[in-house]
């Protein structure tokens, strides 16, 4: 960092890079979800549709949640892979407690549904604890660390099944929650703004964004002026694994059973979504805001496709290319802006 | 004066033990667990079933051997489990077709499913290569995308379905076949940790990825073509891929959309087990080899000591922590 | 800039009612890093409201012990004493708390945050975690106001010249309550009427108590703000006298000391036909102007110049690693048109990090691959693809051996080297193949004295076999000392070439204050403050 800007002339360069850094903080994102929507409308009528409409909003909830998670541990310098076996652990322990509890006593609906949302939340705790403990104190890699975590909750999971989905949840659980309209949209999407919000005023309004970024950015910096870096680094983690679980919720709760299968393509969606909002892979930079409008981008793609009836097998090599892409496309735009200022 | 030389001294012995251990200390470990499997399970130590774990370990380290040559190079591959996959369907498709076409031409059938397996290598080996070290995309995300391609590709070209009536000479020249007594896929492993052995040790390429590993900007300032090399190291690993996916397509005698499932995984694990460091610089075809060998030989004593595969699953996200725990010690050793 | 400066003073406490004494005394302090004994039981103390100079050669010990002072490294022995209580085991963070800020080189700001942000890192004005950032902002402009410094808090700090993120690195080290500040070469990159904001501030805070550790080569900042002097030499105090009671000169040979006729060897320069030839470079990044120099063979030719004046970067660019925007380099008498370390190499040209462990080494491999890295495509290497390690093994073996590595092992881990042998490593990588033009970028910077006479003597041995080598140091006597000409470079540009007697200390550090002078006209001229000067 000290390298840079030696000399800068700043009076030259200012009309440019005062443009830059406003598309740059914007970016163009929004431009192309803008971009995307108007022309599924115009195009595609089913788009539109009452299903389909609550079909992408609930998708694209559960991606907001997990992408914000997810988000938080790329700031902090780090990834998660253990995302998607979370959420896996999660709907199968969930499910579980609740369907032991309900047959034990019947009558006790709350106290089981509580229960099981009480231990879903723990497996999510629980691995985060484990990465973050393993990133900030035994100082593992995180790729590593998640990638056996990720073996350990999936192996965990299946055994608790043995691959077969457990039934046996309250209805209430499902009807009353998972696939609950509260005001016209689908409970998820409410569940999903709390947490953006929730998230933005940690990330922008309290001490611990501030410290998430600042070790993200500089660790010694961060060090050096108090900041407990292993705390933070550990609840960035936790705080991840957390949201993993509460998605893992949301969709147990609207599946109506748990599954080890469960979370699908979550986890590189999270990283895509965290990718193309111009989260930086080496930390530091990040904002939720933009998390959760790619995710809202990523599904609605993702939607788009389905309608047009691309292959789900192709869809994955498109979210592939996509991903590459980003990155590539956001190297490319870091390189300039630094020989820009280094010139 | 004396207190920190009786000071050094205690490290020197402190030091001895530590370098011991960092060197021979996965043998110990070899063979403390097969003592371990054994009480429970006497056959672990049959002669046939140490001549299973040799068959085993020969996949498995072909697919280490792959992931150290990025390893090495400070990367590493997620995409070889599918472009295994896509390799196994690919060259299936290629020799059942052709032989379909004309059951007479077989030989040319089967050199034309060894072409194509090793062509997918090579293009899957440029696109990660190329975005790694001319775009700067981070291997991590680099070979994730290309994960998703080749599971893609996989599962659309081949349907989602095993592809079957591969001929069964190929299954005879690469699974059951023996050469001087020795079966295939033995001789395979060896020929290629051979290979691989000399190209590290004996040739510039080989030198140029430790030093690169070593210290990338070093290796820049000394004049090392690095962007050239790195992307054939990604090419390398990818063509070993392809080599062990046409393996277990012999074995299993059908190209199988799902083949590379855990060999991503177990492939890191062995070549961090086995000692290559994730820092870079560190590795070599030996370290893979015996990393295989300990993978193979825990979940063969596994299976046979009759632990849940879940299990399983489990103790192995277990062993890479403690892999990787012990990579770091090694580091603060030397 | 400090009309309204009653309330900055305000706010920070008044430590006049302190009890007499020292504010920070260190007895016997040494410290050790593997290869080289960084301080060797040095005694240093600090009263309320000095100025203590810390004076000395880089690689004396003075950023060891700034380090030692701000608890970034724990020293291996000694007292250490702060407001009358002994320390131990201090970390960087409890030292800040305890009042001891440092504004070091190597600033500890995090670049994608603001300047604001940063000013309160780790110390936000929060209620239950949620940031006061109205208060804040405010706070922040009042001392940037207060420090009469030209910042804006709300820009990126990865944004501003190096010059600026100095000035946020002194604003936040003054946002706490500050009882010994620690500032290690602060006007390195200030402008004229920023350092004398700066003198004037630390004037004001003299006045309230404060202890200052103020690191500077600069003899005329020195003269102006310090109460005490210290002189460090080779990790050892060699002395602490009254600024108003030495001349100069006086201190120059303190620093200095007698070693130089010890440590220099006497050098025969044979100057020969120009080998490169420098013209009118400029870089894109600016960090060097229209330069020109040239060297010959036989003769070894200096550059001088404070930190971050584009020295090193003069002699990366001419080895490929820096663009260049404008301006010829000649080699051998022809234009050189592709700029890139294999070429370069090619040509005969190798370029000698000062950062061996980031730039230079890869630690992890033995020696042996280490310094035949730089040849592997000469055909004593290989054929082709193919190695040959027989032949690698022996002429590596004598290259080692002629630079008296010891132990004289080639297939031990460079990592487990220490300094200066990791340097002689660095420098094999010259001898594995025919070079003519060695860039030697600080080449004694970390390495203890013995293995720095191997280094210079190896130069001597080069010069007589006929190579031209060119000396980048901001060690100030090895220039004078081992040049046939030295060039001095300041703000970018190349302002004295210096030879024969010319070449003295007086001549080049009249260079850097002539030139301040002189291109900085739109600099305001501003009066020092009356307070500044020290009695």
């Amino acid at each position: 960092m000290t390298s840079a800007a030696l000399g800068a002339s700043p009076a030259a360069k200012g009309g440019a890079a005062a443009l830059g850094r406003a598309l740059r903080h914007v970016g163009f994102l929004p431009a192309l979800l803008i971009v995307l929507i108007v022309l599924l409308v115009l195009f595609e009528p089913r788009f539109m549709g009452m299903f389909n409409v609550f079909n992408v909003l609930r998708n694209s909830s559960a991606l907001m949640i997990v992408a914000s998670g997810q988000m938080l541990v790329l700031v902090v310098g780090g990834f998660d892979l253990s995302v998607g076996a979370v959420i896996a652990l999660t709907s199968v322990v969930t499910a579980k407690v609740m369907a032991v509890m309900l047959e034990a006593s019947p009558d006790e609906i709350p106290m089981a549904i509580a229960a099981g949302i009480a231990a879903g939340m723990a497996c999510g705790f629980i691995t985060g604890l484990i990465n973050g403990a393993c990133v900030a104190l035994l100082r593992i890699s995180p790729f590593m660390v998640t990638l056996g975590t990720s073996s350990i909750a999936t192996g965990v999971a299946l055994l608790l099944t043995n691959g077969i989905p457990v039934y046996g949840m309250p209805d209430t659980f499902v009807k009353d929650f998972g696939r609950a309209i509260w005001f016209g949209l689908p409970m998820p999407v409410y569940v999903s703004l709390f947490i953006l919000v929730l998230v933005w005023v940690m990330q922008r309004q309290t001490t611990v964004g501030r410290y998430i970024h600042a070790i993200g950015g500089n660790v010694q910096a961060a060090m050096v002026s108090g900041v407990n870096t292993n705390f933070y680094l550990i609840l960035a983690y936790t705080l991840c694994g957390m949201l993993a679980s509460l998605t893992s919720l949301l969709l147990t709760a609207r599946l109506g059973s748990g599954q080890a299968t469960m979370s699908g393509n979550l986890m590189l969606e999270s990283i895509a979504a965290g990718v193309i909002a111009g989260v930086s892979l080496r930390g530091g930079v990040g904002r939720v805001e933009m998390v959760a409008l790619s995710a809202l981008f990523l599904s609605i793609l993702t939607n788009a496709m389905n309608l047009l009836k691309i292959n789900s097998k192709i869809q994955t090599i498109f979210m592939g290319v996509i991903v590459v892409a980003a990155v590539a496309l956001d190297q490319l735009a870091k390189r300039r802006t630094r020989d820009a200022r280094e010139s | 004066m004396s207190e920190p030389a009786a000071r050094a001294a205690g490290v020197g012995t402190g030091r001895a033990v530590a370098g011991f251990m960092a060197r021979y200390g996965l043998i110990v470990a070899l063979v403390v667990m097969e003592a371990g499997f054994a009480i429970v399970e006497p056959l672990v130590l049959s002669p046939g079933n140490l001549l299973n774990i040799v068959q085993q370990t020969s996949y498995i380290a072909v697919f280490a051997t792959a992931q150290m040559v990025v390893i090495l190079t400070r990367g590493f591959d997620l995409s070889l489990g599918t472009c295994v996959s896509t390799v196994s369907v690919a060259a299936a498709l290629v020799m059942t077709g052709m032989v379909a076409a004309n059951p007479a031409n077989l030989p040319l059938a089967l050199v034309m499913g060894v072409l194509t397996a090793l062509g997918i290598g090579i293009a899957v080996g440029l696109f990660n290569g190329i975005c790694i070290s001319v775009l700067r995309v981070n291997a991590f995300v680099t070979t994730l995308g290309s994960f998703n391609i080749c599971f893609g590709i996989a599962t659309t070209i081949s349907d989602g379905r095993p592809v079957f009536d591969v001929p069964k000479e190929f299954s005879e020249l690469m699974y059951s076949g023996t050469i001087l007594g020795v079966p295939a896929p033995v001789v395979i492993a060896i020929v290629v940790l051979i290979g691989i052995h000399l190209m590290l040790n004996w040739t510039v390429f080989g030198r140029s990825l430790c030093l690169i590993g070593g210290n990338p900007r070093a290796a820049a300032l000394a004049g090392l073509p690095s962007r050239r090399y790195l992307t054939m190291a990604y090419v390398v690993c990818s063509v070993l891929a392809a080599i062990g996916a046409l393996m277990l397509t012999a074995r299993t005698g059908s190209g199988e959309p799902n083949l590379g499932g855990n060999v991503t995984l177990q492939s890191i694990a062995a070549a961090v087990i086995g000692g290559v460091s994730l820092r870079g610089g560190v590795g070599s075809a030996y370290a893979a080899a015996l990393g295989a060998l300990f993978v193979t030989a825990l979940s063969n004593g596994m299976g046979l000591a009759r632990i849940d595969g879940y299990i399983q699953q489990i103790i192995l996200g277990c062993v890479i922590i403690a892999a990787i725990f012990v990579d770091r010690l090694r580091s603060g050793v030397r | 800039m400090a009309e309204d400066g009653r309330n900055f003073e305000s706010s920070l406490p008044d430590y006049m009612s302190e009890p007499s004494g020292n504010l920070l005394e260190l007895t016997g302090i040494s410290k050790r890093f593997p290869g080289v004994l960084a301080l060797d039981n040095v005694d240093f103390d600090l009263r309320h409201g000095e100025v203590h100079v810390l004076f000395g050669e880089n690689g004396a010990g003075k950023s060891t012990l700034i380090n030692v002072i701000a608890g970034t490294f724990s020293p291996d022995q000694g007292r250490f004493l702060y407001q009358g209580r002994e320390r131990r085991h201090l970390t960087p963070h409890q030292a800040r708390v305890m009042g001891i800020s440092p504004v070091f080189q190597e600033f500890s700001l995090v670049p994608e945050m603001t300047v604001g942000e940063n000013l309160f890192l780790g110390r936000e004005r929060a209620r239950f975690s949620f940031l006061n950032k109205r208060a804040m902002s405010s706070k922040a402009r009042e001392v940037i106001a207060e420090l009469g410094f030209n910042l804006d808090p709300a820009r990126k700090v990865v944004t501003l010249s190096r010059a600026h993120q100095q000035m946020v690195e002194i604003a936040k080290a003054l946002l706490t309550d500050v009882r010994l500040l620690i500032l290690d070469e602060p006007t390195a990159s200030l402008t004229e009427a920023e350092t004398i904001k700066l003198f004037a501030l630390i004037d004001r805070l003299r006045a309230q108590g404060v202890g200052i550790i103020y690191v500077s080569h600069r003899m005329g900042e020195i003269k102006q703000i310090a109460d005490r002097i210290s002189v460090l030499r080779d990790g050892r105090k060699i002395a602490t006298v009254m600024a108003d009671a030495i001349s100069d000169t006086e201190l120059v040979e303190l620093m200095a000391g007698r070693k130089i006729d010890v440590l220099f060897p006497q050098v025969d320069h044979r100057p020969a036909e120009t080998l490169l030839e420098v013209s009118n470079l400029t870089l894109a990044s600016g960090i060097v102007r229209d330069v020109s120099f040239h060297a010959r063979a036989g003769e070894i030719t200096g550059i001088a110049g404070l930190v971050g004046c584009g020295k090193s970067e003069l002699i990366r660019a001419v080895f490929g690693l820096v663009p260049i925007a404008a301006g010829t380099v000649r080699l051998f008498g022809k234009e050189t048109t592709s700029f890139d370390p294999a070429s370069m190499l090619r040509a005969g040209v190798c370029y000698f990090p000062s950062d061996r462990v980031a730039e230079g080494l890869a630690l992890a491999r033995p020696i042996r691959e280490n310094v035949s890295m730089a040849a592997l495509d000469l055909p004593g290497f290989a054929r082709g693809q193919l190695l040959r390690r027989n032949e690698e093994r022996q002429t590596v073996q004598d290259i080692v051996d002629r630079l008296r590595l010891r132990p004289a092992q080639i297939e031990p881990a460079v990592g487990r080297l220490s300094g200066g042998n990791r340097q002689k490593v660095v420098l094999g990588r010259g001898l594995a193949r025919d070079i003519k033009v060695f860039l030697f970028d600080e080449p004694t910077v970390g390495i203890d004295v013995g293995a720095k006479l191997e280094i210079y003597e190896l130069m001597k041995t080069l010069l007589e076999m006929g190579a031209a080598i060119i000396l980048v140091s901001s060690e100030l006597p090895e220039v004078l000392h081992l040049s046939n000409r030295v060039y001095v470079m300041h703000h970018a540009q190349m302002v004295a070439e210096l030879t024969g007697a010319q070449i003295n200390e007086q001549a080049v550090l009249a260079c850097f204050f002539r030139d301040e002078n002189q291109t900085a006209p739109a600099r305001q001229a501003a009066p020092v403050p009356a307070g500044a000067t020290v009695a």
